[in-house]
């Protein structure tokens, strides 16, 4: 309802001051006429009522959805169009009320007065038309933009709840059947596991609710997670950790190490009839946060695995990017025959509020 | 008395299954492997009547260990939650199991299983040891991402495609890594006859059969597929369809 009246008002305040400045120039040259005034009068309404007819006609042609090169070839024709109709009906206005303009345009046929109507028309039209386009074309944009923004911040928002609640379950359930062996076996064993199996839950539960963590709570919920993998994949699995004490209290994204060394076991270690070892290191390198995990295995560049590990790796590069800025960085390669290496660097700074 | 073997990479987890099958006196579990190949092998060497198989292992996963064998027992999946492993089941309707796996579930599918391998047995009373594979035994066939399981019953023809076969069953045609000499020797010659160099087919698939030139046949199958049967093979096939 607003845009209707507002377009109303446009037209009415368009129509009229055309009709007041005309007249003003009617009256300063002193030549005023009354029945210019209503071939005047009835001119501007008859162009309202045709403009009024052609925006029908854009509506209907869907010009304003078009790609922008037709948009203009639409208009342009269209204002022709409207201005020969404009012309006509301004020249039989004139005619109906007996209103002849000048000595020199009697001398001219009728064809002739129409194409000079017509001519006028033109200009006013075109003006009409470029307030019309110009108008709906900066709307438009501008709503784009904000739908645009809109959808950014939710996709953002949804990918950060994922990644960052993401326990794969086929390790959650893997645990409990380990646990529910080692019930007969060894309880103490399976005690300890349903402790770790809770902290891990816990931890992936928060995540959601934290930007960042001490680093150590990350580390003792990687620490959680390893001692359950390594129940069971056993003397498969070795875990090797080299933290730097200094590091414990760096802020950390959380949940993103757990994700790298998930990966890690899931790609590398699980695929290997032999198993293997993953290294943890943490340290300062010129002021900024260095954590590496490397892993028995192979990086892979086709088939299944890369797909699930590229979720993973890219959203992990999304998430020091929406934290850090450029300022962070994360890179994983093979570093000789079957070992490969994931690199995530971040500065000492606190991050970036969002 | 049923023979069991147990496939899992996860010592606790085999461990766990034999503990729950031990609630079953009629079943045997004859071995364990912890990896497909280790699993090929003991099959080999125990022809077990049923197999519990974990899908992701090292190495190779539970579908491809199948697509290796011959011949393929019952087969029960045992897979903690995975979506990949999910999806082939639904697509295929293979029986499987979720870890932890609930007591109950895991009778179910034992009763399943004794109800068929008994009515098996009263159809064919063959059994025992045999290196001949019958119409009755069923075969694991896996095409990229999907698999089945076969009974050579539903087999119309083989075709041979360089190192390959296709089967022809249903309305699939999936390529197996197996030459054609190799399956004929396995197969059953009263059901499944060399028609010619590259085919092998079902004889109970055959629709029609018409003469052709130079004293060979054409035999129309129940498919719609035409395989030719070469001169020196027609006189066999005319010698076994007349019997």
């Amino acid at each position: 309802m607003k845009n209707i009246s507002k377009y109303w008002l446009c037209q009415i305040v368009g129509w009229g001051s055309n009709i007041a400045i005309s007249l003003f120039f009617v009256f300063t040259l002193g030549r005023y006429q009354g029945v210019y005034v209503l071939s005047l009068v009835l001119t501007c309404a008859a162009g309202l009522l045709i403009t009024h007819l052609m925006r029908i006609h854009i509506h209907k042609l869907k010009v304003m959805s078009m790609r922008i090169k037709r948009q203009v070839i639409y208009f342009i024709v269209l204002t022709v169009l409207y201005a020969i109709v404009f012309g006509v009906a301004s020249e039989f206005i004139d005619y109906a009320v007996g209103y002849m303009p000048s000595e020199k345009m009697q001398s001219y046929s009728r064809g002739v007065r129409i194409l000079l109507s017509t001519f006028n028309g033109l200009w006013v039209l075109l003006i009409w038309n470029f307030i019309y386009f110009l108008y709906h074309y900066v709307e438009t944009n501008r709503k784009q933009e904000l739908n645009n923004l809109k959808l950014e911040a939710t996709v953002k928002s949804l990918e950060l709840k994922t990644i960052k609640s993401h326990i794969n379950p086929h390790f959650i359930f893997n645990a409990l059947n380990s646990i529910r062996a080692l019930v007969d076996e060894n309880p103490v064993r399976a005690r300890r596991a349903i402790t770790e199996l809770s902290n891990i839950l816990r931890s992936s539960m928060s995540a959601e609710k934290e930007e960042t963590v001490p680093l150590k709570q990350e580390l003792n919920l990687v620490s959680d997670y390893l001692q359950l993998e390594q129940m069971r994949f056993e003397e498969r699995l070795k875990v090797e950790m080299n933290v730097e004490e200094d590091t414990l209290q760096h802020p950390f994204p959380p949940m993103m190490l757990q994700m790298l060394v998930e990966n890690g076991i899931k790609h590398g270690i699980s695929k290997q009839i032999k198993g293997g070892v993953i290294k943890i290191q943490a340290k300062y390198i010129a002021d900024k946060l260095q954590l590496t995990v490397t892993n028995t295995g192979i990086l892979q560049h086709n088939g299944r695995s890369v797909q699930e590990g590229g979720f993973g790796l890219k959203s992990t590069t999304d998430r020091l990017h929406l934290l850090y800025n450029d300022e962070a960085r994360f890179e994983i390669k093979e570093l000789k025959e079957g070992e490969v290496e994931s690199t995530i660097i971040i500065p000492r700074t606190t991050p970036i509020n969002s | 008395m049923y023979k069991v073997v147990i496939i899992d990479d996860e010592r606790l987890a085999r461990n766990e299954l034999k503990k729950l099958l031990a609630e079953f006196p009629e079943l045997e579990v004859v071995a364990e492997a912890a990896n497909a190949d280790e699993g090929i092998e003991k099959i080999g060497s125990h022809n077990p009547d049923l197999i519990f198989l974990d899908i992701q292992m090292p190495g190779k996963t539970g579908f491809d260990m199948l697509a290796e064998l011959d011949k393929v027992p019952t087969v029960i999946f045992t897979t903690a939650y995975d979506e990949y492993a999910l999806k082939a089941f639904e697509v295929n309707a293979l029986d499987y199991l979720m870890k932890p796996i609930e007591p109950s579930r895991l009778a179910d599918a034992i009763h399943k299983m004794e109800a068929a391998h008994e009515e098996e047995l009263e159809s064919s009373a063959v059994s025992g040891l045999r290196t001949t594979l019958t119409e009755d035994d069923q075969v694991f066939v896996k095409d990229g991402d999907r698999c089945w399981f076969v009974r050579l019953a539903d087999v119309r023809l083989f075709e041979s495609v360089g190192n390959y076969a296709k089967v022809y069953f249903g309305t699939n045609k999936p390529l197996i890594l197996k030459s054609l000499n190799a399956l004929e020797e396995r197969l059953e010659q009263k059901t499944f006859f060399r028609a010619n160099r590259k085919h092998i087919v079902n004889l109970r698939m055959i629709d029609k059969v018409e003469p052709y030139f130079n004293g060979g046949l054409l035999l129309d199958l129940l498919g719609g597929e035409q395989v030719e049967v070469s001169r020196r093979q027609a006189v066999k096939f005319k010698e076994m369809m007349s019997l």
